[in-house]
């Protein structure tokens, strides 16, 4: 199982991310844990300039936009495989 | 308190009046633009091109330039301010950028910038500008000379943060975008003879527009003495459309990421034809409308259509997608709040006599300044919101100079964001920014005000960059000294 974490402290952006993620999981039937980081320590953790952040199974994939929903896709794809 | 009850209907109809003109005057043809470029400088502007000024490695004259170009290029939203914020502190080019950047995002910011000088005037709004850039400097400077040892602590961790290079450059074609947004913007706000005047008048016989022009006069008070603008036909009808441009964006740009839809070109079409007829010079007269051809329509219209095509021939739909998607999201956050900001100074304008605030702040004196400042510090007012505040507080007679002190004061301070920065930086360097910000906030007010009052523009700015002079020397010699004592 995935664990996907989506950084960010609650704005618009980290909402709109975690819906297209967990579509994106669900389409794919790619089973995942997801985790919401809102406090800014824990979100600093990682090397992020700005929010929204996108981490799977620790990996910071993308942050500071919203990635398009296929691009999701294929991250989680990748990191099954790899798993 | 039965003086509460019969003011009531006064207050609302103040707060809706107000509400009205300012949607009709104001929001159109300075707003819209303004949130456009704002989300295309968010989407379309790659981090990195000028993130990478701000590592360890970076000398202090291009990082502390390159934090405030950061704050107004990169920080619209409390989202990316706070994450680049800590980044800066933490991993990158010390305190004292990350203070600069800090200080310089909520009035360096294209959105701030715009409404400033829309609302109460080009002077204040270059005042703003500069000062806040000087003084952002400056705070900064000390920051990071009284917390020198914080920084050399820092030193060892590491830098790839801001290693990271622009996978691709800005664009040229989302470069021309961007200015050719800054041009719509100019073109629906300069007042110039050649924009304001009708290059042909057309009459429209409609029965009726003169009454609804009266009604409307009834409807919401109008009274130049007190700032208050009534609304016209044109503003009426301007809102209605702005609605439907709301509406329309709502369906449109909510769910952009999975592609555009049929709302998507309706909410933009809409948008287009309400920037033109918000151009149009609409008068009634006793048999109908009189509509004047404004250079100003002619110039919307130009940008609109070279804008159109820029968009269909040079730029990806993704990055299209992302601006679209980033300007809605500025209008959702920072909209709501500004209507509801702008009605209730609607309403505390009726409640507060002029007489208080020209007792209080209706000189350029130092206690003026600190009233401006001690106001901004302990109100907490939303993004944008401090504008038609501090408009409203012009109009009740405050002196131009404590109004800046209180503008750059209330963004940067606040009980919400002073617990926010202390869970970065700690208690001890949390204070000292908020003691070092009302310092500097009354200074600068004083400075304004005596440049209003008269005084040399060479002369204040003299002093500004002598006082910026002494404390980068100051830096240099500190961080000097460090150096020598370590090896």
């Amino acid at each position: 199982m995935l664990t996907v974490k989506i950084l960010g402290p609650g704005c618009a952006n980290c909402r709109r991310l975690e819906e297209i993620a967990r579509k994106a999981a669900n389409d794919a039937n790619i089973e995942a844990e997801f985790v919401k980081v809102t406090d800014y320590k824990d979100i600093l953790a990682y090397d992020i300039l700005s929010t929204p952040g996108l981490v799977i199974d620790e990996k910071l994939m993308s942050s500071g936009k919203i990635p398009a929903p296929a691009t999701v896709t294929q991250w989680l794809l990748a990191a099954r495989s790899s798993a | 308190m039965p003086d509460f009850v019969t003011l009531l209907p006064q207050l609302l109809r103040s707060g809706l009046g107000n509400l009205a003109s300012y949607l009709a005057a104001h929001v159109l043809l300075c707003l819209l633009p303004a949130f456009y470029i704002a989300g295309a400088m968010t989407a379309m502007i790659p981090k990195p091109t000028i993130t990478r000024f701000l590592g360890r490695g970076t000398p202090r004259f291009l990082s502390y330039p390159a934090a405030a170009l950061a704050g107004s290029v990169l920080a619209v939203c409390s989202c990316t301010i706070v994450p680049l914020f800590a980044g800066i502190h933490r991993k990158g080019a010390g305190i004292g950028p990350a203070v600069t950047f800090l200080f310089f995002a909520p009035a360096g910011n294209i959105l701030a910038l715009v409404y400033t000088g829309n609302i109460i005037g080009p002077d204040l709004a270059v005042a703003r500008l500069l000062l806040s850039l000087a003084f952002g400097i400056g705070i900064g400077l000390i920051m990071a000379l009284l917390f020198h040892n914080d920084d050399a602590a820092h030193d060892h961790a590491t830098d790839v943060l801001f290693a990271a290079q622009a996978e691709r450059g800005l664009g040229r074609g989302s470069l021309a975008f961007m200015l050719l947004w800054v041009a719509l913007l100019l073109a629906g706000t300069l007042k110039l003879g050649f924009l304001t005047d009708s290059w042909a008048t057309l009459d429209i016989p409609l029965g009726g527009a003169a009454d609804m022009q009266s009604w409307l006069e009834r409807l919401v008070p109008f009274d130049a003495r007190n700032g208050e603008e009534g609304v016209s036909v044109q503003g009426a009808m301007l809102i209605l459309l702005l609605a439907a441009v709301g509406y329309a964006s709502w369906r449109g740009f909510e769910r952009i990421q999975e592609g555009f839809n049929r709302w998507t070109g309706i909410a933009l079409a809409l948008t287009a034809t309400t920037l033109l007829f918000a151009a149009l010079r609409v008068e009634p007269t006793a048999s109908g409308l009189s509509i004047g051809l404004t250079g100003r329509f002619v110039g919307v219209l130009a940008v609109l259509l070279a804008l159109v095509w820029l968009a269909r021939t040079r730029i990806a739909e993704e990055e299209l997608r992302d601006w679209l998607w980033e300007s809605w999201r500025f209008v959702k956050q920072i909209f709501p709040l500004l209507v509801a900001g702008v009605f209730v100074v609607g309403v505390l304008r009726v409640l507060i006599r002029p007489e208080w605030i020209e007792a209080l702040a209706g000189a350029n004196t130092p206690l003026a300044n600190l009233v401006g400042v001690g106001f901004g510090v302990f109100m907490y007012f939303p993004t944008l919101v401090e504008v038609p505040i501090a408009r409203m507080f012009l109009d009740l007679g405050m002196h131009r100079g404590p109004l800046l002190a209180y503008l750059m004061a209330d963004p940067e301070l606040s009980l919400q964001s002073i617990l926010i920065l202390t869970t970065i930086l700690g208690r001890l360097k949390t204070w000292t920014y908020v003691a070092l910000v009302a310092l500097f906030s009354t200074m600068a007010g004083l400075a304004y005000g005596a440049w209003i009052d008269g005084a040399s523009a060479w002369l204040i700015a003299t002093l500004v960059t002598g006082v910026l002079g002494v404390l980068s020397m100051a830096l240099w010699l500190a961080n000097g000294h460090l150096a020598h004592r370590h090896t």
